[in-house]
């Protein structure tokens, strides 16, 4: 109740209280949950880099580049210090170059003589691109003084491709398209669990005998025989957009089977039957009375779906399936990661494990605190 | 040498020398005199407890003495390999080593005899009369003899149930191979022609019919002699005799075959713990009756035995490899992408890096679909100087840094230079990087209208892209074709990549759909046993075009008609196939390289980097440098029988 | 009760029919068949293997014939014979292969599931308990790692440490000289010596899973009024919170309970191939990637059969839980 206090403002009435709107109240409760706005900031922020990826990505995340396979990760330096002692605010890198031992075959990377440095501007000119696959442009965030320099914040991959900008435009791919699925198979199980439960007999028997059915069912050659029958004309995104769609096809049944537990305990529950009695609609009952007192689990069932939708990319290529190259998402980016080469020689290309866990926590705490500040019974 | 062990002389260090020397003064003074032969100390023991017949009766009259790589070995010790779980049974075929009538020598220069004596043949090559060693036993202690051969030749070979169609290295002019016994030991093979290259079909791996199936024991399981066979068949839940017989006695490339521990065979080591579901680790045992040996005199093979380990996964095969875990490997690690893993690890693991030869023409290749599916592209890609502004556009030396880590060397296809069909246009024509050349050409070729993203279109409308397909079995061909679709882009040519699991790979590539095939492209040292990227001949691997293949082997009827060229080069490839003399033959053969060089189908990368592959420091007689191809079944060819720990 | 358990025992036999249909039918729906893998298999590794052979085991395999007569010849062979055929790739009747496997897979997977439970319920019960607290971002944190990082992945980072810092074999289940030894005490022993590393690795995810269902649904519980009201009866907290909010948290894993082994067996495919597990897994993954039709059909419909009957235990158990729900 330190809520009401908190809304008083000097001179308001009391009746400005009482009718401030649902959602407000909402907003309210969830700005007091620190992780949660910090989630949703972060959250904001990834979208906001997808968006803007191919300004916000130093280069070309296709460019591959033979003289720097490999490249570890460089320091972003500000202060620039001269000879004689004077500094300057200017951002740069040290630079590298790669040398290969002739008997091992393995690349090194030794500083320049003299300390040499790449100075990098803000709004610099670099790769061109064409901005949302329109605007011709070739601005970037940051960029290399000098035309043909290159840096890498986040080391390069075994092409000698740039791991910042890959990640940037991968996010993309991934926080769209990688989450449609999760959105379908969420909608899916609850919708579908939720009628089974509730009405229980006939419905909740063909229900399960359909979730038993397509449980039953392999995937690995539904997934092989997909790949073959996607016509070659559609673009990689346009084909992976329907591979996910499919797996969300599949993905519901285990969000349904729970959904449809929980009903069948709650539908004996008097605020059920009270709200039964009140001649309330039955989709009102279901969706607005019963569903809210699973809010928890389905926050967590989306919180756990995302990393497994993100991540179900990483053994579909195994079957060849998944993004194709050029198409870049963070899966696709772990997916190369696999081999006993990176983990050895270039830890950095796991990178994009650590942007799907931030992104996880991300959600999951703006998640629980949504689900915090919508729970009537909460202190 | 019974003598000496009797004494109670501790067995092999002292008597080996003895044999040694004894076996030299033998040879020397009297030919044909009994010779004194060394064996392994645990089938000595078996002797002297009799169960085992003496190594003198054990081995034939005239053993095939094989001259040690280094020097003449100790006996004992187990060579641990990795394997695949999925269908990998080759990995044991070419451990043990294709124990045909034929072998290349170890340094794959000439053909050699192995399980026959020898060999002559008529004037014009279409009779081959070889000639087996007197007293050579199958690994069950029974004589092997003409008998089996012809076992094969006569009841397996012409039999429609066994083979559909025969294996058409036995057909020559439509003619079944004939054969018949000249005495027990002495076996004349007929063709219907001309059939020069006879003994290096029975080299190659797949080339063991003739002495794979040991009578005595296989013939219970053919209709002709069998009494029992319905019995037999029941039992083992198979519907036909064929398919029994390939159970129990196995097939070239067969999983069977090393399944049934009872099969009889010629091989250095024989199954112990068999290749069946599920196994996790497959183990081979000396054969006592082993028909080679040292030229100290001492039985074949060194090692006790062969072991391998089933793994999931080819990341997991590197893992043991520099754990120390593996005695010999080189399936699965041989890309030199793992050098600088391997090399790390060396002292650790115990082990020496191999860098072998491969026998392939180019690392990687464009297989340029000459039936391309779309009509506009084919028009293209059949017009000269459309594939010479592709090659031109790309940057093999960039190529070569990243995916090969320097190791090969920029190059188009053909006959290795060391070879003497060595063809200089084929192997260097346009590999420099001349993007203002290629463009010269493309819009030479009336390709000037481009789209908004810089890609040229076709006269009539259309992006120019091509579709590529790669398997993602092979992460290298993938690499290439992800820096060849950026270099192609500053030529205005689009490239798509198809990657896919491997039999869809396959599946698309037979289906004609598809313009650009990526892959290994073979024939850089054994050009003439690999013809597959000059001639369309291979059903599933000669992608420049499978119609054309298609049209080739069913002699017009079904498929495609190739372009002149080609049509040329199949005309010159059957006579050359029946080309009795040599000169002769290898001058239709620089023929069919010409017309190859000048039509210009397979775009290559680079020369192979060498294949690696991990021995124990002390495994000795390996050849180091040895050739990495089929043909050779490395590390077979090497003969693996005459490795040795060194202690 | 009975009448609902027996007619849903009942159902399963057309259930089980219609499923082995779809299944042989989807089973060969990716194109080419068992002998185009077969070839492209021996291409991949720079093999070859006449055209004439292949065309020849198409027969051999009666591939050549039309599926419905394959499924009607390999279904009348079960039902009549209790002969699940034979498969392509290994030479040997099907039942052979899958009863070697199934055992070792029902170790590991029960080892895994008790692994999982032990850990994640304590530590979801924690965590919903101790909302917000220092302990449950730490779990959080690690659930989520653990839930990111794909399995595979993982697995190779343990074993590569493993391998170049301790220099342990640990690959398999068994140290070679135990893969093929009879049963006996020193290869359980060798056997448990193996185990760690898969038991982790697949456990890890799915316990994240179950800390963060386990601690979402008792939140749901704990502020229900009824636990506020036996609280302010003065219910000791242990007694109150086992007695009610506990035994209705549980309701989500009880519904998708008898799922765990059909899961365990089908899922984690991937895992046991880069771990080289002798489990279920990697052959039903192989057996469908060549199109081993036999093996792999006669896997599904056992995985088919343990989803049903497992479904139909996970419902008796609802009831048994939360006399709430009913059937009928």
């Amino acid at each position: 109740m330190t809520l009401a206090v908190e809304a008083i403002a000097p001179g308001a009435t009391v009746a400005k209280i009482a009718y401030a709107s649902q959602w407000r109240l909402l907003w309210l409760r969830f700005k007091r949950h620190r992780l949660a706005v910090i989630g949703l900031v972060l959250t904001c922020l990834v979208y906001f880099i997808a968006l803007f990826a191919e300004i916000i990505a130093p280069a070309d995340p296709e460019r591959a580049n033979s003289r720097f396979v490999y490249h570890p990760p460089q320091a972003l330096h500000f202060i620039d210090t001269s000879a004689e002692g004077g500094w300057s605010l200017r951002p740069y890198v040290y630079a590298y170059t790669m040398k290969r031992d002739p008997a091992t075959l393995k690349q090194l990377f030794v500083p320049d003589a003299g300390g040499r440095k790449t100075y990098l501007r803000f709004f610099g000119e670099g790769d061109a691109y064409q901005l949302w696959g329109v605007i011709p442009m070739n601005i970037h965030l940051l960029a290399p003084e000098k035309a043909g320099e290159t840096f890498y914040l986040f080391g390069s991959d075994r092409l000698g491709r740039d791991m910042l900008s890959r990640v940037v435009y991968g996010a993309r791919t991934t926080m769209s398209i990688g989450l449609v699925g999760v959105i379908i198979s969420v909608v899916l199980g609850i919708f579908l669990g939720g009628i089974s439960g509730y009405y229980g007999g006939k419905i909740d028997w063909v229900i399960q005998r359909l979730v038993e059915y397509i449980l039953s069912l392999p995937t690995i050659p539904i997934w092989l025989a997909l790949a073959a029958a996607l016509p070659k004309g559609w673009s990689p995104i346009l084909q992976y957009f329907t591979i996910t769609a499919i797996i969300s096809l599949v993905g519901w049944t285990e969000l349904a089977r729970v959904v449809r537990g929980r009903f069948l305990a709650m539908r004996a529950e008097p605020f059920v039957t009270a709200a039964r009695l009140d001649g309330a609609r039955e989709g009102r009952i279901i969706f607005r009375h019963m569903l809210p007192s699973l809010a928890s689990h389905i926050i967590a069932a989306v919180s756990l779906a995302v990393p497994t939708m993100i991540l179900a990319e990483t053994a579909l290529s195994f079957l060849g399936l998944g993004l194709q190259p050029p198409a870049i998402s963070w899966g696709v980016l772990l997916k190369e990661a696999q081999n006993i080469r990176s983990i050895a020689a270039a830890p950095w290309v796991f990178i994009p494990g650590g942007a799907v866990i931030l992104m996880v926590l991300s959600l999951n705490f703006v998640g629980d605190g949504l689900r915090d500040a919508a729970d009537p019974y909460s202190q | 040498m019974v003598e000496f062990a009797k004494l109670g002389i501790r067995p092999m260090r002292h008597g080996r020398m003895l044999a040694a020397a004894l076996a030299l003064q033998v040879g020397l003074l009297a030919p044909g005199l009994a010779q004194a032969f060394g064996e392994a100390p645990p089938l000595k023991q078996l002797v002297d407890a009799g169960k085992l017949p003496p190594v003198d009766q054990r081995l034939p009259k005239t053993p095939q003495v094989i001259t040690p790589y280094e020097r003449v070995g100790q006996y004992g010790g187990v060579i641990r390999q990795a394997m695949r779980g999925d269908g990998d049974y080759n990995a044991i075929l070419r451990a043990v080593g294709a124990q045909g009538l034929t072998r290349w020598d170890i340094k794959f220069t000439e053909i050699v005899p192995n399980v026959a004596e020898g060999w002559t043949t008529n004037a014009d090559k279409s009779e081959y009369t070889f000639k087996l060693r007197p007293g050579m036993k199958w690994s069950d202690g029974q004589p092997f003899t003409a008998d089996d051969i012809l076992f094969f030749v006569q009841d397996l070979l012409p039999d429609k149930a066994f083979f559909q169609s025969p294996p058409p290295r036995y057909v020559v002019n439509g003619k079944l191979m004939t054969g018949e016994k000249i005495d027990d030991n002495t076996v004349k093979l007929t063709f219907g022609g001309p059939y020069r290259t006879f003994p290096e079909e029975m080299a190659a791996p797949v080339g063991q019919h003739p002495v794979l199936y040991a009578k005595h024991y296989c013939k219970q399981f053919h209709p002709k002699y069998a009494t029992n066979l319905d019995e037999l068949m029941k039992q083992n839940n198979v519907k036909d005799w064929a398919a029994l017989m390939r159970l129990k006695c196995g097939d070239i490339e067969v999983p069977s075959r090393w399944a049934n521990l009872e099969r009889p065979t010629l091989d250095p080591w024989v199954v112990k713990e068999p290749y069946k579901g599920g196994a996790t680790r497959i183990v081979l045992e000396r054969n006592p009756y082993f028909w080679q040996v040292d030229t100290a005199g001492n039985q074949l093979p060194y090692t006790d035995a062969l072991q391998f380990t089933v793994f999931g996964d080819v990341e997991t095969i590197l893992l043991a490899a520099i754990n120390g875990q593996l005695d010999l490997q080189i399936r699965y690690l041989n890309a030199i992408s793992n050098k600088p893993v391997l090399s790390e690890n060396m002292a650790k693991g115990a082990y020496t890096i191999m860098e072998m030869k491969d026998l392939n023409a180019s690392s990687a290749g464009l297989m340029v679909n000459q039936t391309s599916p779309n009509p506009a592209l084919r028009t293209l890609i059949r017009t000269p100087g459309f594939t010479k502004a592709l090659s031109l556009g790309m940057d093999r030396s960039e190529i070569n840094e990243i995916v090969f880590l320097g190791g090969g060397t920029p190059r188009q296809i053909g006959p290795l230079e060391s070879h003497r069909l060595y063809n200089k246009q084929l192997a260097t024509q346009f590999i420099e990087h001349d993007v203002k050349q290629a463009n010269a050409i493309l819009d030479g070729l009336g390709l000037t209208k481009k789209d908004g993203q810089g890609f040229r279109l076709y006269p009539q409308g259309g992006r120019i892209s091509l579709a590529a397909i790669v398997s993602i079995g092979s992460p290298a061909y993938i690499e290439v074709l992800e820096l060849i679709r950026k270099q192609w882009a500053e030529i205005g040519v689009e490239l798509l990549i198809r990657s896919s699991e491997r039999s869809l790979f396959y599946d698309r590539a037979q289906n004609n759909d598809y313009d650009l095939s990526v892959d290994a492209i073979t024939g850089g040292l054994d050009p003439t046993q690999e013809v597959r990227s000059v001639l369309v001949v291979h059903p599933l691997d000669s992608r420049q075009s499978i119609p054309w293949v298609k049209w080739y082997t069913s002699g017009g009827k079904v498929g495609e008609e190739p372009s002149e060229s080609m049509k040329q080069r199949l005309a010159l490839f059957d006579k050359w196939k029946v080309e009795p003399d040599e000169a002769k033959a290898d001058d239709i053969y620089r023929q069919i390289l010409q017309l190859a060089a000048d039509a210009f189908e397979v775009i290559g990368v680079a020369q192979p980097p060498a294949q690696l592959g991990i021995r124990k420091n002390n495994l000795r007689n390996v050849f180091d440098t040895m050739p990495y191809g089929w043909t050779y079944a490395t590390p077979g060819g090497s003969l693996p029988q005459q490795y040795f720990y060194a202690r | 009760m009975a009448r609902y358990i027996f007619k849903r025992l009942l159902a399963t036999i057309p259930f089980i029919f219609l499923v082995s249909l779809t299944v042989f039918v989807l089973i060969q729906l990716p194109p080419g068949d068992f002998v185009t893998s077969y070839a492209a298999k021996a291409s991949a590794n720079g093999e070859t293997i006449d055209p004439a052979t292949l065309d020849s085991m198409r027969v051999r395999y009666g591939l050549d014939q039309p599926m419905l007569t394959q499924y009607f010849t390999w279904i009348s062979g079960i039902i009549l014979h209790g002969d699940f055929g034979y498969s392509f790739e290994w030479q040997a009747p099907v039942s052979s292969l899958i009863g070697e496997r199934m055992l070792l897979t029902l170790v590991l997977s029960l080892l895994t599931l008790a692994f999982t439970w032990c850990i994640a319920l304590p530590i979801g019960i924690y965590s919903a308990v101790k909302k917000y607290s220092l302990g449950d971002y730490v779990f959080t944190l690690i659930g989520f790692i653990g839930l990111a990082v794909p399995n595979f992945l993982f697995g190779l980072i343990l074993m590569y440490l493993a391998v170049v810092y301790f220099g342990q074999d640990v690959t398999g289940l068994f140290s070679p000289e135990f893969a093929n030894a009879p049963w006996s005490w020193a290869r359980v022993a060798d056997l448990m010596q193996h185990l760690w590393i898969p038991i982790i690795i697949l456990g890890t995810s799915s316990a994240a899973s179950l800390i963060r269902i386990m601690r979402a649904n008792l939140i749901d519980q704990l502020y229900q009024p009824y636990v506020v009201t036996a609280r302010a009866k003065g219910l000791k907290e242990v007694t109150l919170l086992l007695r009610y909010p506990i035994r209705l948290a549980l309701n989500p894993f009880i519904s998708t309970l008898g799922w765990i082994l059909p899961h365990l067996v089908s899922g984690a495919v991937i895992t046991s191939i880069i771990l080289n597990l002798p489990t279920a897994g990697p052959l039903l993954y192989q057996s469908l990637l060549s199109q081993d039709i036999y093996l792999s059909g006669a896997f599904l419909l056992l995985l088919c059969l343990m989803t049903v009957i497992g479904t139909l235990l996970s419902d008796i158990l609802l009831v048994l839980v939360d006399p709430r729900i009913r059937f009928d």
